[in-house]
């Protein structure tokens, strides 16, 4: 048994990513759309541990990711809180569905896709003609459709607002930026935090994208804004810039209404594939770097909050520029990916960020090997990266619905069972 | 001047030079490029075949062999095959009418349920940029489409490329159904989640973790 004086969960998060051993290792299960679970693989756990009264929620309906209840966040000892779970808290918020595999589960009511004769589900533009995003038969997922820039940049970005606004990531955005249009948003996002901060002490985190290379890739469709990087930089640059200014327009309101309150603000940017990053060091040194160098100035200047960033993939060529740009946070630590090897990232970064995520196989062990495989991984993960603070226990990305419910109650139980070593 | 001229279209392909206007790469600005290349190389008489093998091919290898290497990146390969592209424009009338061969047929589709299409395209360029006549059917693909083009196309192998655990799964199936209507036709699979191992259960004829990987495969069995 540890001797450690035992920490708030806030404590814990915080003395984490502070780089001071915690009392025990901090959890996070669904603070983030990257860390949590599918409506699909959470439907199939709340029957299995018992729980079947509780509803599933489906809180980001392009990922099809379940909102975790509080009671099962808590009989996982789970330390952290996504604020936008502040939003659609009445079940008249939600409208019944049905998920592939037949169980029951609940959309955001605004959510409204047309299912298909072959059983495929899209949504459209308020014209009702032009196709925004699809989920095909088999699919967990929707796939964006329209992409406004595919045939090249435009003149003027007068229209950029209303383009982004068709694009399902924030057409369809989870809470709460499903209610950013609403009068009073903003004073609600607040008084809701302010209430969420007095009723529970687990740290608190605003999910703010600010992504640049992805929006980059919603707009000109991956393939040629890829290919921009190369051969078309300046309008890159021109793009990336009037991003900027939108991203730090919602920032500024974010650190207004919730930076004093918030303890992690998450972007996020894939920039990895499992064999290499997308691109090489210099190219994410001329053109994004100091972008998000901007952007983490921000909010260390008009916040207490800490930088996170999701990045799939092979990054750890890019880590040390994305750390001196500010980033202190990282997920999903794809392990599987080239040099994302546990005891290389602690050795190498282990002093300079925190790892959220890396904590288990989400792809070839949680998925598909037996709970004592499962808990065998975990606390192998946990030796190599909870030494010295400086990791948050997650998944590497989200548990997708092949994830049996016995393996996930398998890797809560081996967390508790290294944390009373 | 032909040797020279094959020579200048191969560092085209792995530089990703398109044409003469294109600023990329900046160490060629200002040169010819694949475009203008390649109708040069039909003006003096050299045949389609001849640029295929002794033009695009060699510079196609190099890229798979960087980009395997970690010394390139996805940017790179879709600038080489863009430029590669620029090229088989000139050069496809000839294919579809006889007067030049390619070593064979190449279908390639992201399986069902799985929308990922990237790797599959960095595929499909490698292994048409190694000569072969390459059929892209998209993503989420059914077995029917699959074996509806080997219909089309006799002799072709197949490829599936999946990027997801939970469609990984629907390889199988996908692999019997085209195995049990044309138990001859070659199964090769990728993506990230799939492996050795994976393709041996479920009864694929080859894994590769790469596109040069398939290249090699196809190399061996149908050219
Ligand atoms: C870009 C991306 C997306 C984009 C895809 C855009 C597009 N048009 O393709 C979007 C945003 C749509 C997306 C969506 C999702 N994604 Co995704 N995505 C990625 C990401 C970041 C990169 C993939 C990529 O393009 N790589 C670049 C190419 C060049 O590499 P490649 O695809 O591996 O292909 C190479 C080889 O595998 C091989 N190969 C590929 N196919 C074939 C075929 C043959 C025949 C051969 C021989 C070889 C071969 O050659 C290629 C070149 O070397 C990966 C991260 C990663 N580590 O891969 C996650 C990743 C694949 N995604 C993942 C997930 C979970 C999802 C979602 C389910 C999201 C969610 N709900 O959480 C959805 C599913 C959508 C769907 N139904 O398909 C997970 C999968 C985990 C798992 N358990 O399997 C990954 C691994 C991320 C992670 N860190 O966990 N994703």
């Amino acid at each position: 048994m540890s001797n450690k004086k035992s920490m708030t969960s806030r404590e814990r998060v915080l003395a984490a990513i502070n780089h001071q051993t915690p009392d025990r290792i901090p959890v996070d299960l669904g603070a983030t759309p990257s860390s949590g679970i599918s409506a699909i693989a959470y439907s199939n756990l709340v029957n299995h541990i018992g729980n079947t009264e509780l509803p599933v929620q489906i809180y980001d309906v392009v990922q099809q990711l379940a909102q975790p209840d509080r009671t099962i966040l808590d009989r996982f000892s789970v330390d952290v809180l996504d604020i936008g779970r502040t939003f659609n808290e009445k079940p008249t918020d939600w409208e019944p569905t049905i998920l592939a595999n037949g169980a029951p589960a609940f959309y955001p009511k605004w959510f409204k896709p047309v299912k298909r004769e072959d059983g495929s589900y899209v949504t459209f533009d308020d014209d009702g003609e032009t196709m925004l995003s699809r989920m095909p038969v088999g699919a967990t997922f929707f796939d964006q459709t329209y992409f406004p820039y595919v045939d090249g940049y435009p003149d003027s970005y007068e229209n950029l607002d209303a383009e982004m606004g068709r694009i399902m990531w924030a057409r369809d955005a989870h809470s709460p930026w499903d209610h950013a249009g609403e009068d009073r948003f903003w004073e609600q996002l607040r008084e809701r935090t302010l209430r969420l901060r007095e009723t529970t002490d687990k740290a608190l985190l605003v999910v703010c994208g600010c992504n640049l290379f992805e929006w980059g890739t919603f707009l000109r469709r991956m393939d040629n804004f890829l290919m921009d990087l190369l051969c078309d930089p300046a309008n890159v640059e021109r793009l990336l810039d009037e991003l900027l200014k939108r991203h730090l327009a919602t920032l500024e309101k974010v650190c207004n209404a919730v930076g004093d309150l918030v303890d992690i603000i998450r972007f996020g940017d894939d920039l990895g594939m499992t064999s290499g990053p997308f691109m090489d060091a210099d190219t994410y040194r001329l053109l994004f770097k100091p972008r998000h160098k901007i952007l983490c100035d921000y909010v260390k200047e008009h916040s207490q909050m800490h930088t996170f960033i999701h990045s799939c993939g092979s990054i750890s060529s890019l880590m040390p520029d994305l750390i001196e740009a500010g980033i202190e946070i990282f997920n999903p630590i794809q392990t599987n990916a080239w040099q994302m090897e546990p005891e290389f990232l602690k050795k190498e970064f282990g002093k300079d960020c925190t790892f959220w995520g890396g904590g288990i196989e989400t792809a070839g062990v949680l998925n598909v090997e037996t709970p004592e495989k499962v808990r065998e991984q975990v606390l192998e993960r946990l030796e190599t990266f909870s030494n010295g603070g400086g990791f948050v226990f997650n998944t590497v990305h989200n548990i997708l619905p092949d994830v049996p419910p016995q393996n996930i109650v398998a890797m809560f139980d081996a967390i508790q069972e290294f944390n009373n070593r | 001047m032909k040797d020279e001229l094959l020579k200048k279209l191969s560092a085209c392909v792995e530089f990703g030079k398109t044409n003469k206007a294109a600023l990329y790469p900046p160490q060629m600005k200002g040169e010819d490029g694949a475009d203008e290349i390649t109708s040069q190389l039909l003006d003096v008489g050299v045949g389609a075949q001849e640029i295929l093998t002794e033009g695009l091919m060699p510079g196609m290898e190099k890229v798979g062999i960087k980009f395997r290497e970690n010394k390139i990146f996805v940017p790179q390969v879709l600038m080489s095959a863009k430029a590669m592209g620029m090229s088989m424009v000139h050069l496809k009338p000839f294919f579809t009418s006889g007067a030049a061969k390619q070593k064979g047929t190449f279908i390639i589709g992201t399986v069902q349920g799985d929308l990922h299409d990237i790797g599959k395209n960095l595929v499909a360029m490698m292994v048409e940029g190694s000569g072969y006549k390459v059929i892209d059917l998209g993503t989420d693909c059914l077995a029917e489409k699959y074996i509806a083009a080997i219909k089309e196309n006799p002799g072709a192998a197949v490829g599936l490329s999946a990027l997801l655990t939970t469609t990984m799964v629907n390889m199988e199936q996908i692999t019997k159904d085209i195995k049990a209507v044309f138990p001859e036709t070659l199964v090769t699979i990728g993506g990230a989640p799939v492996n050795d191992d994976f393709c041996l259960k479920i009864g694929a004829d080859n894994y590769s973790a790469d596109p040069q990987g398939v290249v090699d495969f196809l190399n061996t069995k149908i050219a």
